[in-house]
């Protein structure tokens, strides 16, 4: 069982509707001003690092 | 892109401005989306289901505090969540209305509403709303009247909607509650498009139920609601069952049969849940949203030609607006007919108006931002600039 991998697949799901929230909030132009562009940057990156560790718990 | 077999994700809330009038509050906060995604499974919300085995008991997820929570914010002892306000209406038609028995509703209630009323053998009555299309204290007294002088009984129930989905207007319902309650009417207020919107206190309403919509109004999946009640009133509609079967000798606890025992088990309550603490949140502040209206009717009504049909100023975002003598004149001649409009918005990124239409429409502003209100009020102008409607 890996608990790490469950939690880490909810994170990034959860990670990717934050910013599918952005995407709402923005619609239908997509540009987003500087507090939403940081936010998603913040985002994007919080996800690399679950999609990493993903690759590390179920790739090993 | 499919999400099934056949199943086009949907994406309009992403891609567009969706001013649709029905759909504007029930759109998911970002935590309901999680929620879902966590509880979707079939009895989800069941994993820690004990005795006396009935969802409003259950702890964990914390659906009896959640319960406990709706009620008091409403300012009611007892809640019950119901598939869509159309179930509160079920549960409390079948508990006080009997055959050719005589109950209140408006000349704008909502269509179930009437449905309720016919399945449980009931006749409707209407209260007709005045010329500005608003259901006064003093109708609903007269129409008492009136149904006592013609059946030789007062109506047996109420259902009088806080904001009508015709105009999206606002009547007053403590009022009229006072009015019906001189002659023991009870009163549900149906608070589908207000409950979850803007402030609602059934205690200063002086009701004795309100429904409220989870899909239209608190951001919830459908179909979700709830049904709010006093403690006097709550023992009535939430009776106990007391059947017993003959062969089994099974009786069935304290399951109560207008809810038919459990009502949402999954994904439906627990997206509620999640988006209550947020839905709390923005009823504070629904002076914005009717600011973000005002910012896209006043470009609206600078096309001249075109009226709002609802009241004004408005005290809620859905809104009627008639462009007969403005949008209307350009589909005489449009090689689209009435579906330019529709055609036009869609190209802009705005959805949820009725294809076809360019004379009497709906549309909601609810939940939109200050910048997508101000890009909507420009693209109604741009289009109506574009062929040639004078701007005032």
């Amino acid at each position: 069982m890996s608990k790490r991998a469950v939690d880490t697949i909810f994170s990034a799901t959860f990670i990717l509707t934050d910013l599918r929230m952005i995407l709402r909030e923005t619609a239908p132009t997509h540009q987003l001003d500087s507090r939403q562009r940081e936010e998603a940057a913040r985002l994007l990156d919080n996800l690399e690092r679950q999609v990493a560790s993903l690759k590390q718990e179920l790739l090993k | 892109m499919r999400c099934g077999a056949g199943i086009e994700a949907r994406q309009v809330n992403e891609l567009a401005i969706n001013i649709d009038p029905i759909q504007a509050g029930g759109r998911l906060t970002a935590d309901a989306m999680k929620a879902i995604i966590a509880y979707g499974d079939g009895y989800s919300v069941c994993d820690n289901c004990r005795k006396p085995n009935r969802l409003d008991y259950i702890s964990k997820p914390p659906i009896a505090e959640f319960h406990k929570e709706v009620a008091s914010w409403l300012g009611m002892d007892v809640v019950r969540t119901v598939p869509g306000a159309r179930r509160a209406f079920q549960a409390v038609a079948r508990t006080y209305v009997g055959k050719a028995d005589p109950v209140l509703l408006t000349s704008l209630s909502h269509y179930t509403e009437f449905l309720a009323v016919e399945e449980s053998g009931g006749v409707a009555r209407e209260i007709p709303a005045d010329p500005g299309h608003i259901v006064t204290a003093d109708a609903a007294a007269v129409k008492a009247e009136e149904v006592r002088r013609d059946t030789g009984k007062y109506p047996v129930l109420a259902i009088i909607d806080q904001v009508d989905y015709q105009y999206g207007n606002l009547h007053d319902v403590r009022a009229i509650a006072k009015a019906l309650h001189q002659y023991d009417i009870p009163v549900l207020c149906n608070g589908a498009y207000t409950v979850g919107i803007l402030p609602v206190d059934g205690k200063a309403l002086g009701v004795d139920f309100i429904a409220g919509s989870g899909h239209k109004s608190m951001a919830a999946p459908a179909p979700s609601g709830i049904l709010a009640t006093t403690a006097e009133r709550a023992g009535e509609v939430f009776r106990t069952t007391a059947i017993t079967g003959d062969v089994s000798g099974r009786k069935f606890g304290i399951k109560e049969p207008a809810m038919m025992g459990c009502t949402l088990m999954g994904a439906t309550l627990i997206g509620m849940m999640a988006s209550f603490p947020h839905v709390k949140e923005r009823v504070k502040h629904f002076d914005r949203e009717l600011a973000n209206n005002q910012a896209v009717l006043s470009d609206l009504l600078s096309i001249r030609g075109t009226r709002i049909l609802s009241e004004m100023p408005r005290k809620h975002t859905l809104t009627r607006v008639d462009t007969t003598a403005s949008f209307d004149t350009v589909a005489q001649t449009h090689k689209k007919k009435g579906f330019f409009l529709a055609s036009d918005l869609g190209a802009k990124g705005i959805a949820g108006i009725i294809p076809g239409a360019t004379r009497i429409w709906k549309f909601n502003t609810y939940g939109i931002t200050a910048a997508q209100a101000q890009y909507l009020a420009t693209a109604f102008t741009g289009i109506a600039q574009e062929y040639g409607l004078a701007i005032q």
